[in-house]
């Protein structure tokens, strides 16, 4: 143990006593692993918006959408969806909405000529949905039970709509469906998942069946499932709602769209992992190369440690552990150059930072390899000096 | 091997010959046969080219023979291996040279210690023996000095330092004083005079009669062999 220390001072020493030349030969691991913390760091905090937006949506979220046979034009779900769906042990939370096309929204006094023409989607949803796509309200409620107990004819706004509509907040606004009016109870956030409800108005499946002899059945689920199993619960709610095949459901996972999008430039990240390889590889020649000078300017300090009894093995060793300490200290400090470089771009461009922690050990343990067969050649050559050629003597 | 006195022999000779090159081989030493024993305070001389440094290579066991025997304390030094070989040129063998041969970037202490590097030895009780031998040689107010800031004389009496801080049983001297102004030169002479001891054998190689004459036994080297080898009862002082 005590040998091993010796051994590890020495090698200490011979670095630190060597200050100039000990950066030098540390540029290598430091500007290879910098390379690469930097590149994959950059690239990828240029996407970290997105990715911190995916962060925030969540990545669970299934939509499921009728599909119609035979040409049928408003193909729905059974008026059980909801449960059927909830019946998978994968699912957490689950709601339905249904579209109304043959309802005209007119939000404002004269305009119906103009809606006519652009209709706006009008929904029937249940008191589930906003929590079910995890989006607050930026004004008032969402529809409540109470609604439906009370027969009220309330509505929510979407917030794309309420934009359009220059509605308010807090506004007492009423909009005509199909010339009943729906008092505006509340404006739903923006849903990045399903952009489509941002243009929507919401009503009750109470005031939809009573108003538009609707029968209630849904014809969209949004459904939240375990993190981890989304596509399985994706590929079984065909099934779990059995529609008589699962050609008439067709399913899709909204993230998946804004995960591809967040995903970096994959080319241009493996280009500067090559760069930074490259300098790894040059910077493993460079200590080669300076531990290769260096044993011949030592030549000297390395028959004295012969001739006071330090065996080829333990000189061979120090420089081995001379060029461990290189690789050790340049990937540290590589590493803290390439996250302050990504620090630094970021806070100048404006993006969310994303640093591939995970990845680090591993570019510094290649740091560390590089160093530690580059220094093997200079190390053998160490060990095998002949003492009587260095020390001059007679 | 004994002296008449019954000292035993530390390190032999047998029948060595160092031969330099394959073709044409060139003996740097021929056929010599040395016994160097405990308290032998000797130096070996002879004129450049006698085989003066490949003696103190074989000696040290920087060097192996092409021929013969070496054996320190009986043991035969070219049937070990490189590890066994470096401890026991570690632990029998202190080495003094003519160019000090200090580490430059190690102060006084640091260049004792390396001598006492690898032996299960705590930090603090290296750094109290190599203060404790460099104290021995009026070096300890120095111990912290590099050697670029030391005189010559300084400098060769901290490679005394390193040289008896292992307590070895034979001291090899290549001319000691061989870089040094004559009064720093009678100074280390004055220190090797008192390394004698009963215990140890002091070694000199040297082309400078001055140095040899002190010694109480001469061996004379010519063309790689031995042509005298003389004890004296009596030194000049």
């Amino acid at each position: 143990m005590s040998r091993t220390r010796d051994l590890l001072t020495v090698a200490w020493t011979g670095l630190t006593s060597r200050k100039v030349r000990t950066l030098l030969i540390m540029l290598g691991p430091i500007v290879g692993v910098a390379a690469m913390v930097g590149a994959v760091g950059l690239t990828e905090s240029a996407k970290g918006d997105l990715k911190q937006k995916l962060s925030e949506l969540g990545t669970n979220l299934v939509i499921a959408n009728a599909g119609g046979t035979f040409g049928s034009q408003d193909p729905t779900f059974p008026e059980d969806a909801v449960q059927r769906a909830q019946a998978l042990s994968s699912v957490t939370d689950a709601s339905a909405t249904t579209n109304l096309s043959e309802v005209i929204a007119v939000p404002t006094q004269g305009g119906d000529d103009y809606y006519q023409s652009f209709p706006v989607p009008v929904r029937a949803s249940d008191v589930r949905l906003p929590q079910v796509l995890e989006v607050p309200m930026l004004d008032g409620r969402w529809l409540s039970s109470s609604d439906t107990k009370l027969q009220i004819q309330s509505a929510v706004l979407g917030a794309g709509i309420a934009k359009q509509y220059g509605f308010l907040p807090g506004e007492n606004r009423t909009v005509r469906l199909n010339n009943i009016n729906f008092g505006v109870v509340g404006v739903l956030g923006p849903v990045a998942l399903d952009p489509d409800l941002d243009n929507a108005v919401f009503i009750t499946q109470w005031a939809a069946k009573h108003y538009f002899s609707t029968d209630g059945k849904p014809n969209q689920l949004y459904v939240r499932s375990q993190p981890s199993k989304t596509q399985a619960t994706a590929d079984a709610i065909p099934t779990a709602i059995n529609l008589g095949g699962p050609d008439e459901v067709s399913t899709k996972v909204p993230s998946d769209v804004l995960q591809a999008a967040s995903q970096a430039d994959k080319t241009l990240q493996q280009t500067a992992l090559f760069a930074g390889l490259l300098a790894l590889a040059v910077g493993g020649l460079g200590i080669a190369n300076v531990m290769s000078i260096s044993v011949i300017q030592r030549s000297s300090e390395i028959g004295i440690r012969r001739a006071v009894g330090h065996s080829r093995s333990k000189i061979g060793l120090q420089f081995l552990l001379e060029s461990l300490f290189v690789g050790i200290l340049g990937g540290i400090l590589g590493a803290a150059l390439g996250i302050g470089i990504v620090y630094l771009v970021s806070s100048f461009a404006d993006w969310v930072v994303v640093i591939a922690y995970q990845k680090i050990p591993i570019w510094m343990a290649l740091a560390l390899g590089v160093s530690v067969v580059a220094g093997l050649y200079p190390s053998v050559k160490a060990a095998r000096l002949e003492p009587l050629e260095t020390l001059r003597l007679g | 091997m004994n002296v008449p006195d019954g000292r035993p022999a530390l390190l032999e000779l047998d029948n060595v010959s160092r031969v330099y090159g394959e073709e044409i081989e060139v003996y740097a030493l021929r056929d010599v046969s040395l016994q160097i024993y405990a308290g032998d305070f000797m130096s070996i001389v002879g004129p450049s080219g006698s085989g003066k440094s490949t003696m103190l290579g074989l000696l040290g066991v920087l060097d192996l023979p092409t021929r013969g025997e070496i054996r320190i304390a009986g043991q035969n030094v070219g049937a070990l291996d490189d590890a066994s070989r470096s401890r026991l040129r570690g632990n029998s063998i202190g080495f003094v040279f003519q160019q000090f041969h200090l580490i430059p970037h190690l102060t006084a202490l640091g260049n004792v210690e390396t001598a006492l590097l690898y032996r299960d030895l705590r930090p603090r009780e290296r750094k109290e023996r190599a203060f404790a031998a460099l104290e021995q040689l009026g070096l300890g107010p120095r111990a912290d000095h590099r050697p670029v800031q030391m005189s010559g004389g300084e400098q060769q009496r901290v490679a005394l330092a390193r040289a008896i801080v292992t307590d070895p049983l034979m001291i090899l001297a290549d001319e000691p004083t061989g870089a040094l102004d004559s009064a720093n030169a009678a100074h280390v002479l004055e220190i090797f005079k008192g390394l004698e001891s009963p215990e140890r054998a002091v070694v000199m190689v040297t082309h400078d009669l001055t140095v040899a004459n002190t010694a109480r036994r001469k061996v004379s080297m010519r063309d790689g062999q031995i042509v005298s080898d003389e004890r004296v009862a009596s030194v000049p002082s």
